[in-house]
């Protein structure tokens, strides 16, 4: 684990670039989060995706499935990836402020 | 069915021949592999999407849907317990000028293709030590 400075804050990040302490997340976390996913700027379209993220974690504790957050924000696969290239779960997610997604090992 | 054989290159990077062709398969840098080649469960998102894309495609050509192709855009999530791919989340877009009442009939032959209906039925994995 590591700390890093977003959002003019220092917090602990692991080694994927997810933060450990969810309540440290705000807005301009999120902005500079989103830098290190190659989002310079976050527009409107991000911040669907990142508030709906937020919000169905805060209510139910993990991130919602794909599908649910394609129907939920109208976006499609693409149009999610071309968001956040990482993806909803790597990328979105973590711009979110929500743990890192379960992988392979 | 032809032989499939599988052997290391480096690390968790493997590659698999079948007949003349070379597919190479490792982990993300993140799960210990280099990122070389599509992961194990890349590979299996991959696979079904190809087929449905070719079910897809075979129902839009035989039905005269030919103005463009069937595309798809697929992702996976994990889940534990045990740990496997527990979502695959599947876009598929036709050609233009299929009318929306045919989506039921597509979504019938997506689900009765052969890589969808392997994930209905569960194949039987026997594994011997050679």
């Amino acid at each position: 684990m590591e700390k890093k400075e977003f959002g003019g804050k220092l917090i602990e990040i692991d080694e994927d670039g997810f933060i450990q302490d969810p309540d440290a997340w705000d807005q301009a976390v999120a902005a500079d989060l989103a830098k290190t996913e190659g989002v310079d700027s976050m527009t409107d379209d991000h911040w669907k995706v990142v508030n709906y993220l937020r919000e169905y974690y805060l209510e139910y504790n993990m991130a919602p499935m794909i599908r649910k957050l394609c129907k939920q924000t109208g976006f499609k696969l693409k149009e999610i990836y071309d968001l956040f290239p990482s993806g909803p779960a790597k990328g979105a997610c973590k711009v979110a402020g929500l743990p890192k997604p379960t992988g392979c090992v | 069915m032809d032989l499939i054989t599988v052997t290391r290159k480096s690390g968790l990077l493997f590659e698999f021949k079948v007949r003349e062709h070379t597919v190479a398969s490792d982990m993300s840098v993140s799960d210990g592999g280099t990122g070389a080649a599509p992961s194990p469960a890349e590979l299996i998102a991959g696979s079904l999407g190809a087929c449905v894309a070719m079910a897809v495609q075979s129902y839009c050509d035989s039905n005269g849907y030919t103005d463009g192709d069937v595309s798809v855009s697929l992702t996976f999530e994990f889940a534990d317990d045990p740990k496997r791919v527990g979502v695959i989340a599947v876009d598929v877009e036709l050609p233009d000028g299929v009318p929306e009442e045919r989506q039921q009939e597509i979504r019938d032959v997506i689900a009765g293709a052969p890589i969808p209906e392997t994930f209905n039925h569960k194949p039987n994995v026997d594994v011997e030590f050679a």
